[in-house]
């Protein structure tokens, strides 16, 4: 591990830094990148191989990364439309915009049409017909979308259970 | 359990990984049905037998309520309508492919990381939708039971009915009810909640559960005798006496307000009560948030406003108080010293 890491850890950094134009999230990345290898480790048959790999892991994590970002963004848009006086307290917004985020990179696998059907039902606690009437299908197609996105939530999660 | 049951170290079979993926699928759909608002007494007796089944059922369970805690900030957020609104507006952005700049990075900590700020606790939640009777917020509603006992549901509120034969009782899930018991000679009447058990003794009594994780109780006739759940300590409640109680302990009572007795019939008849209270038990009945400016907060509201119509009641009190609403956002309102914040709309 240690070897991987000084063979590539420079190179890996800037093919980031030239993909996202930024030196400090090209650092996280890749410091991420290698995180995850030294949790799941792998052997790989010779220094090729192991930058394919990392490539492909790292632009991963930059359209991870660029999708929180949207997330961000769009909460910062419904922010600044509040009166200031008036809007949640910042550990508040930092754990919705969290929450947000964590649940955008979660439905990532799902139709948006089952992924909002999804956290219209669960987030907003609207019943099958509000959420039907909502999104023009029947109830029992939302009974199916919020069904199928649970499964695929509960795999995430016990994925991420078993990495610890 | 003996040795033999134990579970063995080695990698799981591909046996028991279908079967812990069938445990999860049927758990997903358990919880499509549970929370559908279509569930039924039968939906919830399957559901519960079903879980009674197995460990591994169990274990799926536990998955979907993990999932569910997710969701618990967006939930209890001013407005989850507005906040889920915002992974939509992600979507379409990164559909456009906007370029962003500018912004701190999110500091890393993946999906691992996870606050839970809100103190309702998911297996309330899960046993909300579950529920024999629930009411969505803003809506009232009257229950007959078997034996002749009225039930109000107040908004947002959840109980489940439990009959024995020796026994009526009831179990407070969430939110607010007012009871009006029907005589049995034979059989008690009881209220439990999680702080306690409240025994009628023929009468017409509210109970509810508050944010701060104790039970009210206002008696309007007959008594209530109030049991607590640690201590085991009682006190009997008479007509016209409310009080609050933990676990551990009741308050002394106080004289019973009238609004909340009145809620029943749709109405918030407010005597002398500060107006942050008045917002507060409006703020039951909408979706949304209703904040209250600090200089107005104690102001004292005298008059019968409606509970089904909100923005009437908002509209009332601004033509009886030196206040007035502004409704920023359609989930988001806010009642202000009247001339306040007059600035040109952006």
């Amino acid at each position: 591990m240690e070897a991987l890491y000084c063979d590539h850890h420079d190179w890996l950094q800037g093919w980031l830094r030239r993909r996202l134009g930024n030196a400090a999230d090209a650092a996280d990345l890749a410091h991420d990148a290698f995180l995850r290898l030294l949790v799941t480790p792998r052997r790989f048959d010779g220094p090729p191989e192991a930058r394919l790999y990392l490539r492909t892991m790292a632009n991963g994590l930059c359209v991870d990364l660029w999708r929180r970002r949207q997330v961000e963004a769009a909460w910062l848009e419904a922010l600044a439309a509040q009166p200031e006086s008036f809007a949640p307290s910042s550990e508040q917004q930092a754990i919705v915009l969290q929450t947000l985020q964590d649940i955008d990179a979660m439905l990532q696998g799902i139709s948006p049409k089952a992924a909002r059907a999804f956290v219209l039902a669960v987030g907003c606690e609207m019943t099958d017909k509000e959420v039907a009437a909502e999104l023009g299908v029947s109830t029992r197609m939302v009974r199916k979308y919020v069904a199928q996105a649970m499964l695929l939530c509960m795999q995430m999660e016990a994925h991420h259970n078993v990495r610890g | 359990m003996s040795a033999a049951e134990l579970p063995l170290p080695s990698a799981p079979s591909a046996d028991t990984r279908d079967a812990k993926h069938r445990a999860m699928q049927e758990a997903a759909k358990w919880f499509a049905l549970l929370r559908s608002g279509e569930a039924v007494h039968t939906d919830r007796a399957a559901w519960e037998a079903w879980l009674a089944a197995s460990e591994a059922h169990r274990a799926a369970w536990g998955c979907v309520e993990q999932v569910s805690r997710r969701f618990e900030p967006i939930q209890s957020s001013v407005d989850p309508r507005s906040t889920v609104e915002v992974l939509q507006t992600a979507r379409h952005h990164a559909l456009r492919r906007r370029t962003l700049l500018g912004l701190a990075t999110c500091g890393g900590t993946g999906l691992l990381s996870w606050a839970v700020w809100r103190h309702t606790t998911l297996p309330a939640m899960a046993m909300a939708w579950a529920a024999d009777h629930r009411t969505s917020v803003g809506e009232v509603r009257e229950v007959s039971l078997s034996d002749g006992t009225r039930v109000w549901l107040g908004s947002a509120s959840a109980f489940n009915e439990d009959y024995q034969p020796g026994l009526r009782r009831l179990r407070l899930v969430t939110g607010d009810i007012f009871i009006e018991t029907a005589a049995d000679a034979r059989r008690g009447f009881v209220v439990d909640t999680p702080q306690g058990r409240l025994r009628a003794l023929g009468t017409r009594f509210n109970v509810r559960l508050e944010d701060d994780g104790q039970t009210f109780v206002a008696v309007y006739e007959g008594a209530v005798e109030v049991r607590t759940a640690t201590s085991g300590s009682t006190r009997v409640l008479r007509a016209r006496e409310q009080t609050r109680f933990s676990g551990s302990g009741v308050e002394d009572p106080a004289l019973a307000a009238p609004a909340r007795e009145s809620w029943t019939q749709g109405l918030l008849i407010a005597q002398d009560m500060p107006l942050a209270q008045v917002a507060a038990e409006l703020a039951r009945y909408r979706r949304g948030h209703l904040a209250v400016a600090p200089e107005v907060a104690d102001l004292r509201v005298f008059g019968s406003f409606p509970l089904n119509d909100t923005d009437r009641a908002l509209v009332m009190l601004s033509t009886v108080l030196p206040v007035q609403v502004r409704h920023t956002l359609p989930w988001w309102s806010s009642i202000e010293p009247k001339g306040k914040g007059a600035a040109p709309s952006p």
